[in-house]
């Protein structure tokens, strides 16, 4: 059971009479990511933001786009193409999300080191709040400072505190030329070669690395990626520069759409998972992140993908492992050994029932009751069923 | 009058250096860079640390007095003016580095550092810190923090809100928050970017983590000088949708170009042009000579008389020295200066720009552009003599239509200097009652007493009658 509203006031209007009610809502994009990393609970009428997909306001020359949330960031994207332009949102599943929910979730990838975060390029937001208020938050300029910030509240809130309908990005010239050059190597020497690269402060887009099937190969056997983004000279400077750092040259080396297809494939890895975990430290831990995900891996016999530039390192499994004793404790022993670190584990997809056994999240900010009053603010009558965890 | 056992109390948690409240000593704290507002605090605190202030805080708050945080006071739009007797809590001794984390390009440090210290500390490993206000030599990371501030080589880099990672609050009752921190990943509402440009309204930062980034291995400068403001804006535009994206790119107007030559701080520029555009590339070398030589001829299409390109530093910093040193020049030719600073779109530059030389002939002002072009922010300075009523009633009246030309161009009313006291008239030119009301709701989720920087950002009139949360 879902409501398509097919406009901004049918929105407004559903969600006063489910306050009404007293029907949960949770607002959906394309439903890639319906759990929302446990935020989302399973119960509650969707609230399908699809309908709404127009641009609304596109000037190449600004490099800034406003468009309805549902538009798909696929068909954003060709468009943008069409202008020597992107949106290089990365996140682990965007490509085939909506512009809001990529808003919503505002997650990020390996490029952030690069372009910045999803939140970092949001410029403003129209968004209908738990007690059916219209706001439009921001603008359409890259600078702006008028109020106090609530676009970077609404980034990321997961549908907790509002419906997202209509979404201001800024844009980036589409890179001249996509590199990407792949090692296969044991999986010791990736993580060298990842180090490396962070040491030697080159301008290298992302670097990723996996492990068992994601690139064919299994047991310690890895692939590290380093991905090179820029103008004709510059990235064949790059190129060399990192082949001297590392030592070798590549098993491969991917141009241009071959190397866009390798990181699509990449970000869409996790697409088929049943278990996502998602275990993060500052990127000099990943050797340590890496070994702390190994046992989980082993566990839930799943694959382990990094993210060298952000530290972040996920390990995944298509099959659903029950909340079986062994898994919980794998996850658990995990996220204390991780969080020892400074770092964090969360459960970025998983049976409910794990789910509450393990925690979604862990460890809490400590800002609870600042939480709690944000999401009373725009929320009053909690309508909108998708909770912040504390 | 400030009661005497609220100063012992503060000196016995600050000791006797770190309260002032003699009226001479308070003079300088009785405006910002603003000076058009002025309002002398009923005393200062300088504490020395994240416990000193919390105390301090929780002090003030007893008593009931409101609470106003002050950096190096370099704000452009009044946002450390001490309203209605509150008290100053300045972060001037709390400004170490407490570490600079090289492998995860990452520093943490106390409120008071400035900002241009903490690149030159960070140079030692290879990186730097990439906001960069004009006020970088003097303003502090914490004022930069609360303003969510800008500078020219954001254009590349983004603002102050991409840099911080994770902030130690005191709120307005005192207790100690962290947010952040190790990074800005974990999952959960994003309250540091929250933060970040709350303008001193939420709390004090005591302890503030950003990240760093690499030198720049090469660095090239062009200074392209036209005859015609809009055709330097054309140069911008075109620039930027040709795929290429400079690090700075910065627009003097001729106004402040004669205002400059005039000045000790000549640079050269041809004081008969009517705008000067700085230009900069960084990265590799190798990539650098192909975009500079691609700008340098979109500049001579759009109309560009000359285009120089610095060979060495000492060159590079005479290009930048006409745009550097712009206020310090127009400040030596009229008693008064109003800045203003509203962001357009790119595309918008020119007609914004006709748009302002036609307001200011109609008001009889002078008006001296020098902004952000990259970025669409635009700085329209507006010289005057305030001892002139009359003149001062045309500055208010023109200043307002300025702020409506770049509202209509679908713009904004300020880009980096934040709203203060200054710009909270003109809020509601671009939100309506709705956002307003969310914007009062989300100051009482942090500061419910509005004790914190009272009176600041939102406008008075729009207050909602009941308090929008449950406290
Ligand atoms: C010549 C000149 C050039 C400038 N150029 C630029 C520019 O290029 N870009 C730009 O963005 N700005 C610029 N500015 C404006 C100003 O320098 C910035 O806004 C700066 O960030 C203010 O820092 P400060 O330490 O002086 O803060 P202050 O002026 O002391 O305070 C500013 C605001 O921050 C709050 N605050 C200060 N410290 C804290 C804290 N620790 N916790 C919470 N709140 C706090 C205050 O309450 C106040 O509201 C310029 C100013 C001048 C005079």
């Amino acid at each position: 059971m879902s409501a398509s509203p097919g406009s901004v006031a049918e929105i407004q209007a559903l969600i006063r009479s489910a306050a009404a009610a007293g029907t949960p809502l949770i607002p959906v994009g394309r439903r890639s990511w319906p759990g929302a990393g446990g935020w989302a609970p399973k119960e509650g009428r969707a609230l399908d933001t699809t309908p709404l997909k127009r641009i609304r306001h596109y000037e190449p020359a600004d490099l800034t786009i406003t468009a309805d949330a549902g538009i798909g960031l696929d068909e954003l994207d060709a468009g943008l193409a069409e202008n020597g332009q992107w949106l290089p949102i990365d996140s682990p599943g965007a490509g085939s999300g909506t512009l809001g929910a990529a808003a919503a979730t505002g997650g990020f990838g390996p490029l952030r080191q690069r372009y910045g975060a999803t939140r970092d390029n949001v410029l403003g937001l129209e968004v209908v709040t738990g007690d059916g208020r219209l706001l439009r938050l921001g603008g359409r300029v890259v600078k702006n400072v008028a109020g106090y910030d609530l676009v970077r509240v609404f980034v990321g809130s997961r549908g907790s505190l509002g419906v997202i309908t209509r979404v201001s990005m800024r844009l980036f010239p589409r890179p001249e030329e996509d590199r990407t050059l792949i090692y296969r190597v044991r999986a010791e020497r990736a993580l060298a070669m990842a180090t490396a690269l962070r040491r030697g402060h080159l301008p290298v887009a992302a670097v990723v690395l996996g492990s068992g099937g994601m690139e064919g190969g299994g047991g310690r056997a890895a692939t590290l990626a380093a991905r090179i983004l820029g103008g004709g000279r510059g990235a064949r400077e790059i190129t060399g520069r990192v082949v001297a750092a590392l030592g070798a040259d590549p098993d491969e080396a991917l141009r241009d759409e071959a190397s866009r297809r390798f990181h699509d494939r990449h970000r869409q890895w996790e697409d088929d998972a049943r278990l996502m975990v998602r275990l993060r430290a500052l990127p000099d831990r990943l050797d340590e992140v890496v070994a702390i995900a190994q046992p989980v891996a082993a566990a839930v016999a799943g694959e382990i993908a990094a993210d060298a530039r952000n530290g972040v390192v996920r390990v995944k499994t298509p099959a659903a492992p029950a909340g079986r004793d062994e898994v919980v404790a794998a996850l658990a022993g995990a996220r204390g050994r991780v969080e020892a670190l400074g770092g964090s584990l969360a459960l970025d997809d998983a049976a409910g029932e794990l789910g509450r056994r393990v925690g979604w999240v862990g460890r809490g900010g400590g800002a609870g009751g600042i939480v709690r009053r944000i999401k009373s603010l725009f929320d009053p009558h909690g309508v909108l069923a998708p909770r912040c965890p504390e | 009058m400030i009661q005497q056992s609220l100063v012992r109390e503060l000196r016995a948690i600050c000791g006797s250096y770190g309260v002032l409240d003699d009226p001479d000593a308070l003079l300088v704290y009785e405006s910002d860079a603003l000076t058009a507002y002025r309002h002398r605090p009923a005393a200062v605190v300088l504490p020395r640390t994240t416990r000193e202030t919390r105390e301090s805080v929780a002090a003030i708050a007893r008593h009931g007095l409101p609470i106003v945080p002050r950096g190096a006071g370099t704000g452009l739009s009044g946002g450390a003016v001490a309203l209605n007797d509150a008290i100053v809590v300045g972060t001037a001794r709390m400004n170490r580095i407490l570490g600079i984390d090289a492998p995860n390009r990452r520093a943490v440090l106390q409120p008071g550092v400035i900002n241009a210290e903490l690149s030159v500390a960070a140079r030692r490993h290879g990186l730097y810190y990439a906001p960069d206000p004009s006020s970088q030599t003097t303003c502090t990371i914490g004022g930069n923090v609360a303003e969510n501030s800008g500078g020219p080589h954001c254009l590349k880099y983004g603002v102050t809100s991409r840099y911080v990672t994770g902030l130690e609050v005191v709120l307005p009752d005192g207790e100690v928050i962290r947010i952040g921190g190790q990074g800005r990943d974990a999952p959960g509402y994003d309250l540091v970017g929250l933060f970040v440009g709350s303008e001193g309204c939420f709390g004090i930062a005591t302890e503030i983590e950003v990240s760093l980034l690499p030198v720049p291995e090469s660095v090239r400068t062009l200074l392209a000088i036209f005859d015609r403001i809009e055709d330097a804006g054309r140069a911008v535009s075109e620039i930027m949708s040709a795929g290429m994206l400079p690090a700075a790119m910065e627009i003097i107007d001729g106004a402040t170009i004669r205002a400059v030559e005039d000045s000790v701080f000549a640079a050269g520029y041809p004081t008969d042009a009517e705008a000067a555009l700085v230009i900069e590339f960084d990265g590799l070398e190798a990539g650098l000579k192909g975009d500079a030589e691609r700008a340098r001829r979109r500049c001579l299409a759009t109309g560009a008389r000359e285009v120089r390109t610095a060979q060495d530093e000492a060159e590079r910093a005479a290009l930048w020295k006409g745009r550097k040193k712009a206020f310090g020049a127009m400040g030596r030719i009229a008693p008064d200066l109003l800045v203003q600073d509203a962001t357009v779109p790119r595309t918008a530059l020119p007609s914004v720009l006709r748009g302002i030389s036609r307001i200011s002939a109609r008001h009889d002002l002078v008006v001296a552009n020098v902004f952000h072009a990259g970025d669409g922010n635009l700085h329209p300075n507006i010289l005057f003599d305030r001892r002139d009523a009359e003149e001062l009633e045309r500055v208010e009246r023109a200043s307002k239509e300025i702020m409506r030309l770049c509202v209509d161009a679908g713009g904004t009313i300020t880009g980096e200097h934040g709203v203060g006291l200054d710009k909270k008239h003109h809020m509601t030119l671009i939100y309506g009652p709705d956002e307003l009301n969310a914007m009062w709701g989300i100051r009482r989720v942090f500061d419910p007493g509005e004790t914190m920087n009272p009176g600041k950002v939102l406008p008075d009139e729009t207050q909602p009658v009941a308090a929008a949360v449950p406290a």
